[in-house]
């Protein structure tokens, strides 16, 4: 079996966005099998069409932190998630946040999928990397 | 250093030429060996590391400048 990788990400800033898509995508890279959770804030970064910003008063730097990344070829934040679909990595929205922010299944990103955090718990108890973004 | 293939990700930064060299594997065959070209200081490591994770065999490093050369040997 390949080795394990879960992240929890519970903020939905900019800076929570790329995380665990850069850990992730480098995870499945390795050949690791990358299991992410969005939960709380976090959930709104699997809304289809999503733009994250930054957190607080950075929030206005956003689009000048995006053209520096565009100049240092570094991926933005929909090409990450093609990239990540591409390398397998699963994406889980946790139920209780989608009825606490009212996120419907329609909202979200195709191929996401809807879990409790037991299930999630499940395999992250069977995994060898374990990171919480929040 | 003898090669079968070569990916240049000169320019990229981390992860992509690792993303990008997960990519190419896929199309070489046991045996052959490609040749990593990066310049993102990251990689001197990271290449290392994703060899040793993969099972894939570094045979060559090589620094010249700010410019890194893997020879890595396909498992």
């Amino acid at each position: 079996m390949a080795d394990r990788f879960c992240m929890v990400v519970s903020e939905g800033s900019f800076d929570k966005a790329m995380m665990p898509l850069i850990m992730g995508n480098t995870a499945a890279s390795m050949g690791m099998e990358v299991h992410v959770f969005y939960t709380f804030f976090g959930l709104k970064l699997l809304k289809k069409g999503v733009k994250p910003k930054l957190p607080g008063l950075w929030r206005i730097g956003t689009g000048m932190m995006i053209k520096k990344m565009m100049k240092l070829n570094v991926p933005g934040y929909e090409e990450m998630l093609k990239q990540a679909k591409e390398l397998g990595v699963n994406f889980y929205a946790c139920s209780t946040s989608m009825s606490l922010m009212g996120v419907k299944q329609e909202d979200l990103i195709d191929g996401t999928k809807v879990l409790g955090a037991s299930k999630f718990l499940d395999l992250a108890a069977d995994s060898k990397v374990t990171l919480f973004i929040g | 250093m003898e090669k079968d293939a070569t990916l240049d990700a000169k320019g990229l930064m981390c992860p992509m030429p690792i993303v990008q060299l997960a990519k190419k594997v896929k199309e070489l065959k046991s045996g052959q060996v490609l040749e990593l070209i990066a310049d993102d200081v990251g990689a001197k490591d990271d290449v290392p590391a994703w060899c040793h994770r993969t099972g894939h065999q570094l045979v060559g490093q090589e620094e010249e400048g700010k410019v890194f050369r893997f020879y890595i040997r396909m498992k």
